[in-house]
């Protein structure tokens, strides 16, 4: 396990590999030369031998040319036998031009191991002409006529030998010299290696995260330069990281805030709604509690104006038989009139009374999701004013213009009287100063088959940057005067829900135009517009 | 037409006749700087009218043709071949020079002028020489009556021919083996037998062996070794057989003509094997 370990880290490490790199190089470098040098001297003996066989054989045959063309073998034999007894000569033999051996001499010794033939043509002297041609005065030419020839055999074995000597010394020097040099070469790679060691290893640290570490490389050199750049580097991240931490906890002190901030707006908002849903029971509450009461005074209302009605006659007949009587202070004929006249509001104004308590009560408690298909959406508009009749300041002018001809709808009245409600509280809202107009339109648009309702101011408007962000929930620009931020949201929602549109068109400083736009269901009846 | 075509014919064959008046006919065996040096010596020594035939441009019919429609009144035959065919005229005289192996005597209306100096020449050096031991290698079917006069002048002058006859080249070399010790020089003869471009080394080696001074027939020699060398003056044996052409032609009879050695000698001394062989030659070389 750990050799198996030990291998890769080996191979990967760059001391290692250069040495291996020059070991082998060495190696290779050391065995070229070996061979080139056992090559050498082996074919330099191998043409040493052969040049002495040559020449051997060439003052053979220079020495045996007279005795050839005399053809004394005697002479020829003594020649031959001169020759062989040269160690390397393994035979000699001496022929004429036809071939035919006049001499030969063997040398024992032969084992076979190897030989070289050496044949060299002996000729007749050159530049040496006839005495004829000399009388003649002829320029000597130098034509040689083969006369015969020498047949030498070396001994090669002599060679085999040396070159086993020569390989075997060769071996063992170049082994040697690989040996020495790679040890040489081991202690100049530690040597030069050792910074880069240093330098990787400062560079690990520092890339394992640790920047306060630091290449501990003392050099003028390449390294050198290198790991001051390095240090400089790591000193440089060292620093920005103490920035981006610095930094980090800022923006989380920052963003712990704006969560805090946030979490109170969001318990703000809860607040608020948990209010609106307290104030929806009280308002439910409210209208029962007053409801009872109110319509014991409508009742009494009605019976006093039944009485009054039937005591009128008498009292008539005793006004005009006694004459002027009072009643309550007040003379006959003016409380004649005068109850009659209360009776009446009494009942009016119970009845009053009990239809803002049940525009209340719908607007706390609804009626939930049901859905009317006869919502008729002038209804839907006046239960909307009746609701936000106590809101109406008296700077502010509500005009209503709504359209006779308005078909009935299919939907949800309260829904649309909540849409109606926020639309008019804005516009209502879009005064800075608490003074304005607004104007609360109805028609149909038989085109499109479609009602539409318009509720239009001329306030501040509304600037485009808010206009983008106008339909995003909890986005409102009232939070500090008990906005929610909900209002155009829900209203949208609502209005997409009945299958319509709501669009809002404004200009900063000239107003702003509301339109909720729902599609008719059914035929409606024909009819003149009125405005109010 | 027929007669003007006659008439042409014989013109034309009239034409080279002024030409064709000569009186010596100068057949050279071959274009050899040797042969025209000779011709020249020839040609300086006489006034006479000569037409040359190089044989080795013409067949051997057309030369016998040639001399017997031109009658020349003499025949100069330069070298052996040349000689060979002059041999076969009759009635022309005929005198021959630069032929080695021309008959020492002539023959008929044949004379001329040898190759070998007069024995008595090569002698007087070995006398100068201090040699009484002459080595002499020779086939006698070439230079046997050489050798005769050489053996008598040799006596008249107190010196030994010791004489090797060889028959072929191979012998020479057991001949000069033979006289081993036995000789104070050797004196090497133009005998193509006995000297042959593969035994010539050996009459150097054996000078140099026994050191005893070689005295040869060429100055060419001297470079292999050799002592004393009398040469021949080709353009001399020109002149000297230009003399005869001219008395043959003033009406002397080639028969009262005998054939000349070369008059003209020319001794050279090797000065550095005669320094090592520890001899001076006698009167200056």
């Amino acid at each position: 396990m750990a050799r198996s370990l030990l291998k890769p880290r080996l191979i990967k490490n760059f001391r290692f590999r250069l040495y291996l790199i020059f070991t082998a190089t060495i190696a290779l470098l050391t065995a070229a030369f070996a061979s080139f040098y056992v090559v050498t001297e082996v074919n330099g003996f191998r043409s040493t031998l052969e040049r002495e066989g040559r020449l051997l054989a060439t003052v053979l045959a220079q020495n045996a040319r007279l005795p050839l063309f005399a053809e004394n073998g005697e002479a020829l034999a003594l020649l031959a036998a001169g020759t062989a007894r040269y160690p390397s000569v393994l035979s000699v033999s001496i022929r004429n031009a036809e071939g035919r051996v006049l001499t030969e001499v063997r040398n024992p010794k032969y084992t076979g191991s190897g030989a070289i033939d050496m044949k060299v043509e002996v000729t007749s002297p050159g530049l040496i002409s006839s005495p004829e041609e000399v009388l003649l005065g002829h320029a000597p030419v130098d034509e040689k006529r083969v006369i015969g020839r020498v047949d030498l055999r070396l001994d090669t074995s002599g060679a085999q030998e040396r070159l086993k000597r020569l390989v075997a010394a060769t071996l063992a020097i170049g082994t040697l010299f690989w040996i020495v040099v790679s040890l040489l070469s081991y202690q100049i790679l530690k040597r030069v290696t050792s910074s880069f060691n240093l330098l990787m290893h400062g560079i690990e640290e520092i890339g394992s995260g640790n920047l306060s570490a630091r290449v501990n490389l003392d050099s003028d050199d390449e390294l050198g330069r290198g790991a001051n750049a390095i240090n400089a580097m790591a000193a440089s991240l060292e620093l920005r990281e103490l920035e981006n931490l610095s930094l980090q906890e800022e923006l989380l002190n920052a963003m712990k805030l704006e969560v805090q901030e946030e979490k109170k707006r969001v318990m703000a908002r809860l607040i608020h709604t948990n209010k609106m849903t307290s104030l929806g029971l009280l308002l439910s509450s409210m209208a029962h509690e007053i409801n009872n009461p109110n319509a014991s005074i409508r009742f009494s209302g009605h019976i006093i104006a039944k009485i009054w009605a039937d005591v009128v006659p008498l009292l008539d007949g005793v006004w005009r038989e006694e004459g002027e009587f009072y009643l309550g202070g007040i003379p006959f004929q003016k409380a004649r009139g005068a109850l009659a006249e209360n009776a009446a509001k009494i009942v009016e104004n119970s009845e009053r009374i009990a239809r803002v308590v049940q525009g209340l009560r719908d607007y706390g408690v609804g009626d939930g999701a049901r859905l009317r298909p006869d919502l008729e959406l002038n209804g839907a508009v006046a239960a909307a004013l009746s609701v936000l009749a106590c809101q109406m300041q008296q700077d502010v002018s509500l005009k209503t213009a709504l359209g006779s001809d308005i078909p009935v709808i299919t939907g949800n009245q309260h829904q649309i009287e909540q849409v109606l409600i926020n639309l008019i509280l804005n516009a209502m809202q879009s005064f800075p100063e608490g003074r304005g107009e607004v104007l609360l339109t109805t028609r149909h648009d038989r085109a499109a088959s479609e009602v539409v309702v318009e509720v239009e101011d001329d306030g501040v408007g509304i600037c485009a940057e808010t206009m983008e962000r106008l339909f995003e929930p909890f986005f409102s620009t009232k939070l500090d005067r008990g906005g929610s931020g909900l209002g155009l949201y829900i209203s949208q929602y609502i209005v997409a829900e009945h299958g319509g549109r709501l669009q809002l068109t404004s200009s900063p400083g000239r107003g702003t135009l509301a339109r909720v736009i729902l599609p008719v269901r059914g035929c409606a009846p024909e009819g003149e517009g009125a405005a109010t | 037409m027929q007669l003007l075509r006659t008439l042409l014919v014989c013109l034309l064959l009239l034409v080279p006749l002024p030409a064709l008046a000569y009186d010596i006919l100068v057949l050279q065996s071959l274009r050899e700087k040797g042969y025209d040096e000779a011709v020249r010596g020839v040609k300086r020594e006489t006034s006479a009218t000569m037409r040359t035939l190089v044989l080795s441009d013409y067949a051997e019919t057309d030369i016998t043709r040639i001399i017997r429609e031109e009658h020349p009144r003499l025949v100069i035959a330069v070298g052996d071949r040349a000689l060979d065919v002059a041999e076969r005229l009759r009635n022309t005289p005929v005198l021959y020079m630069m032929a080695l192996h021309a008959k020492p005597h002539g023959k008929g209306l044949i004379t001329g002028v040898g190759m070998l100096f007069d024995p008595a020449r090569y002698l007087a050096v070995f006398d100068s020489l201090g040699s009484k031991r002459v080595g002499v290698i020779c086939d006698p079917a070439r230079s046997g009556s050489y050798l005769k006069r050489a053996q008598v002048a040799a006596r008249r002058s107190g010196i030994d021919l010791v004489v090797r006859e060889v028959h072929s080249p191979k012998e020479t070399l057991s001949a000069l083996d033979s006289l081993r010790g036995k000789v104070d020089a050797l004196w090497m003869l133009p005998d193509v037998t006995a000297v042959s471009p593969e035994t010539t080394e050996a009459y150097f080696l054996f000078s140099q062996g026994e050191r005893v001074p070689l005295v040869s027939f060429a100055e060419l020699y001297l470079s292999m070794g050799g002592a004393v060398a009398l040469g021949i003056d080709r353009f001399d044996i020109g002149k000297q057989l230009g003399a005869l052409a001219q008395s043959v032609l003033d009406g002397t009879p080639v028969e009262n003509l005998s054939v000349q050695p070369p008059r003209r000698v020319m001794l050279k001394v090797n000065e550095g094997v005669l320094r090592r062989l520890k001899i001076s030659i006698a009167g200056g070389g």
